[in-house]
């Protein structure tokens, strides 16, 4: 191949012959904006970002398509590209929401909010959970393009959450066609394409089948190459940009794939494919279920010890002493079942440890469980006395046969119903929380390293085993390093080769890890047909409890509710809020009433979907039940005469000013009523609103309609016009913020409704304490409506976010997504028909 | 519907083709005149034989206006919405449309009498906007006179 000499921007630059423009570009250290191309996918030029000018061509080409020449003299920079870049990016963002790049007050909000908003739908950078990635967003803030003159087009798709692993938003797509590109790519036959034309254009399966039925084998790489937040793994999503990115091998399968393990703050969030190759692609057990193994509630976290019938927690030495003595007390043969998929060091030093107590070591495969033949033999071998104590690392044996040993102990990462009969369990460290070497089927010898921080006491195996040895006396366990071991393996046979590649069928999925069904780890691994032990409770209650009567999700996020419960409708005045738990097993959470009708003893409210109660709360469809509706709680807001009453709000706050706009109208106030939103298509119950108020005013962050900027530019608009006596405020804890600074200055009287975490509402837990004039006050009991001159914001905004990790955790395991997933309408055979 | 997988004169239309790529669209025409549409049974089969993706086969036809997904009504009524038609308001003709019968484009209503397509042009932007009601071309349409000609057709 020959070289070619051009020029790009004046500079001089030679390169092989077939490099495209942009490559050439790039390796001149000139940047050019692109969204659609990638360094593994071959040019497309679909995005048009890359235009360029060449001298003695017509028009603006796209550099990532057009092959170098040799003399071509090529401009990437010009008044003119730029004006065509800009456009290009408009057009762009008007299908893609992007109110926050105008929102007046991005730069504080981000510094109140540093983390996004787990919303539903991304109708904003703010609720984007691709927020610190999103290439999309960093193109238009290097373009310094701020003013975005074309309106915002909602498309409103479904959102597809209709498979375990992916949330899919189109309503964020730009068409890149990445995704599919890759999956061509890797996979032959892609399961996404381009489907429909024009502005229906999207990227779909045919017929709109699930993934689950469109070949999809949950590889990830879509997930992983698409620039913006339309695909996500639903189980990291929220988890924010990951701070640590670690080579290291699966150990999940005999397989053992070379992984890039994506951790933040020490927790694994997902293994992710080394590259964008076929040979780099992973199986969905390793991409989207490791990171749920070490996230499980189910993991072992504290040495425990047998006395009587229970297991008591016990530090370290203890547990070492008390096994020690055990294993000597049970004065026969001891066996040790260790998994296949550990590593070659551990299961060294378990062989070692094994036939220094004349022990002997069964070695588990990937598959085994308490049904396999070799255990059936141990048994038998337990009821003859031949063997008096077991060791197991995992769920290989049954609980009853345990039982029948003098000692036994459970060394293993996850719950099983062993822990009903085991002498001792020690809680260990797997996959990359800890390290090592791995021998996979192929006989390769792959390198474990460490990225993610083990949960409690847990343990590496090998220095657990290291330990006990030297706590029952032998010798030649003194390691202080894993070197030291890994340098005495040798010949260690590999795991035996599964015969179908999981990665070809994502049926093939190993069934167990360490014995333990990965559907039991996992639950949503049950759509792939995988044996599962536990109870699928989807649906549960939704058959008891107060009847939802009507449920639509009137704009993106906000579902209006309207709900059957006499006694709160009864007793209902305006500021109250009731407490609902969409199933028997719900969190309780607060929501503002919205309206009730005591002749018929229907509440409804508006329910911002921002969470795991309020998805649940969502996913409920009308004609369902709500398990429990308690209220009305709270003071009510005082009604008096005072004037003029100006009442704001944003969000869910749009509904909750509602009630009081027209409890203070029928008190004779004149009555100002003022919603904000991020964009025009995010507004609701305007006319509803406009009735009871004698002025109804908007405000946009985008500036779509109304004044550009929201309740605060409206209120500081509306002082110079008029004397406001009154001032009432519901949304966010940061607009709450921003307006009662303001007022504070305009010398208003500012009431606000305050929404801490909150449990009982009666008073008792003390959740919702926030700190009014330096006093103590709960917001369920003594609020929520407080002075909002006299709030502790900082001290409210940290309380708020004191769950924020477990909220994030607790999102992918709510068995309500189960519903959510049975919501489409072919395929599944399930019956059940899309909304 | 009929399984059109298990139907023997599709598997013999299909042997008529070789495996080519270049074959998908004939192929796809061809199919679509023998069964009046393409229904699931039938894109799987296209996609086996040219040994592509379904979804792949889904993408190209549903790229084309020409493809129907649905058994086609007894009458079928194709809304321009080209540029000369579309600046002439044919919006509310296909809202009119939309709303006389009950379904959106693509679809088939539900005792069979009409399904409603959107086209992209007839040529015929000299009578924008245009509507086609089984073939017989009707311009210079208005919402009212479109519910009008449907209901004459009843």
């Amino acid at each position: 191949m020959s070289i070619i000499s051009l020029t790009i921007d004046g500079l001089d630059i030679e390169v092989q012959e077939g490099t495209t423009v942009l490559q050439a570009a790039r390796k001149a250290g000139l940047s050019i904006p692109t969204i659609c191309d990638h360094k593994d996918l071959s040019p497309y030029g679909a995005c048009r970002m890359c235009v360029v000018e060449i001298e003695g061509v017509r028009g603006f080409p796209t550099s990532c398509t057009t092959p170098v020449t040799p003399g071509m003299q090529v401009t990437t920079q010009s008044e003119q590209l730029s004006t065509l870049r800009n456009c290009t990016l408009e057009l762009m963002f008007s299908g893609h929401p992007n109110s926050c790049l105008k929102c007046p007050h991005r730069e504080l909000c981000e510094e109140e909010r540093p983390q996004a908003t787990k919303a539903a739908r991304t109708t904003r950078c703010g609720f984007c959970a691709n927020r610190d990635e999103c290439e999309l967003r960093e193109m238009a803030l290097d373009s310094g393009l701020n003013e975005l003159d074309l309106p915002t087009i909602y498309s409103a798709h479904k959102l597809e959450r209709d498979d375990p692993f992916m949330d899919r938003d189109y309503n964020l797509c730009v068409l890149c066609g990445r995704c599919w590109r890759i999956c061509e790519k890797i996979h032959g036959k892609p399961a996404i394409n381009i489907i429909h034309r024009g502005k229906w254009a999207r990227i779909g399966t045919a017929f709109d089948k699930s993934h689950l039925d469109s070949g999809c084998v949950f590889c990830g790489a879509c997930v992983d190459i698409c620039p913006t937040g339309t695909l996500t793994d639903r189980f990291a999503r929220w988890q924010g940009k990951p701070d640590q990115s670690v080579a290291t091998t699966c150990q999940l399968c005999p397989q053992g794939c070379s992984v890039q393990a994506q951790s933040k703050d020490g927790q694994l969030q997902a293994y992710t494919m080394p590259g964008f190759d076929k040979e780099d692609r992973l199986c969905l057990l390793g991409r989207f279920g490791a990171a749920q193994i070490l996230s499980s509630s189910k993991r072992i976290t504290r040495p425990l010890v047998r006395e009587g019938d229970d297991l008591i927690p016990v530090d370290w030495d203890y547990a070492y002493q008390t096994i020690s003595q055990g294993l000597l007390d049970a004065n026969g043969t001891t066996v040790f079942l260790i998994s296949e998929t550990t590593s070659r060091e551990e299961r060294y030093l378990y062989a070692r440890l094994a036939s220094s107590v004349q022990g002997l070591l069964l070695s588990c495969t990937t598959e085994a469980g308490p049904d396999d033949p070799k255990i059936q033999e141990l048994a038998a071998s337990i009821e003859q006395g031949k063997v008096k104590a077991v060791v197991t690392n995992g769920f290989f044996i049954s609980k009853e046969i345990l039982n029948k040993t003098a000692f036994s102990l459970v060394i293993d990462c996850m719950e099983s119903e062993l822990l009903e009969t085991a002498q001792a369990v020690l809680p260990a460290a797997v996959l990359c929380e800890t390290q090592g070497s791995y021998r996979s089927a192929d006989g390769t010898v792959k390198q474990l390293r460490q990225c993610s921080q083990a949960p409690g006491d847990a343990r590496p195996e090998w220095q657990i085993v290291c330990s006990l040895a030297q706590s029952l006396g032998k010798e030649g366990f003194e390691f202080d390093v894993l070197d030291a071991v890994t340098r005495l393996v040798d010949n260690d046979a590999p795991p035996a080769a599964l015969e179908k590649d999981p990665r070809e069928n994502s049926r093939e999925i190993v069934t167990r890890f360490r014995g333990h069904y990965v559907a039991d780890i996992v639950p949503s691994l049950a759509a792939f047909d995988v044996p599962v032990t536990l109870a699928n409770d989807a649906g549960d209650g939704r058959k008891k409890g107060f009847a939802l009567l009507e449920k639509q999700e009137i704009v993106p996020n906000m579902h209006f509710l309207t709900i059957e419960a006499p006694q709160v409708a009864r007793f209902a005045q305006p500021g109250q809020f009731a407490i609902l738990m969409a199933r028997e097993t719900s969190e309780r959470s607060p929501f503002t009433l919205v309206d009730w009708d005591k002749e018929q003893g229907t509440i409804s409210l508006v329910i911002e979907e921002v969470g795991r109660s309020s998805r649940e709360l969502a996913s409920l469809r009308a004609g369902e039940h709500i398990a429990h509706v308690s209220g009305p709680l709270g003071l009510p807001m005082t009604i008096e005469n005072t004037g003029t009453v100006f009442l704001g709000g944003g969000c869910y706050g749009i509904g909750a000013i509602y009630p009081l706009a027209r409890a203070f109208k029928e008190a004779g106030n004149r009555v100002i009523c003022a919603i904000e939103a991020a964009s025009s298509y995010l507004l609701y119950r305007q006319d509803e609103l406009a009735e009871v108020c004698d002025h109804l005013l908007v405000g946009t962050k985008d500036g779509s309609l109304g004044i550009h900027g929201g309740i605060a530019e409206i209120v500081s608009a509306i002082s110079k016009q008029e004397q406001i006596d009154q001032c009432v405020i519901i949304g966010c804890t940061f607009m709450m913020r921003m307006v009662t600074k303001l007022t504070k200055s305009l010398n208003i009287p500012t009431q606000v409704a305050l929404n801490p975490i909150m449990v009982d509402g009666t008073g008792m837990c003390g959740a919702c304490r926030v700190s009014i004039d330096n006093q103590t006050q709960f917001a369920c009991v003594d609020g929520p409506i407080f002075d909002g001159h006299s709030v502790d914001w900082d001290e409210l905004a940290l309380r708020r976010s004191a769950y924020r990790r477990q909220e994030v955790q607790a999102l992918p395991q709510t068995v309500d997504l189960n519903a959510l997933m049975h919501s489409h309408s072919g395929g599944c055979g399930c019956g059940r028909k899309n909304d | 519907m009929p399984g059109q997988s298990t139907d023997s004169s599709l598997i013999s239309l299909l042997a008529e083709y070789g495996k080519e790529r270049e074959n998908l669209i004939p192929l796809l025409q061809e199919v679509q005149e023998r069964f009046q549409f393409l229904s699931p049974e039938a894109v799987r089969a296209v996609a086996d034989h040219l040994d592509l993706s379904e979804n792949d086969v889904y993408g190209v036809a549903t790229f084309y206006a020409q493809f129907r997904f649905v058994p086609p009504g007894l009458h079928h009524i194709k809304v321009c919405e080209g540029t000369a038609c579309h600046v002439r308001g044919s919006d509310h003709i296909l809202e009119a449309v939309e709303r006389s019968i009950g379904i959106k484009p693509g679809q088939t209503s539900e005792d069979g009498s009409y399904s409603l397509e959107r086209v992209a042009c007839f040529g015929s932007c000299a009578l924008a906007p245009v509507v086609v009601v089984d073939d017989k071309v009707h311009g210079r349409m208005t919402g009212n006179k479109t519910q009008k000609l449907i209901e004459e057709e009843e």
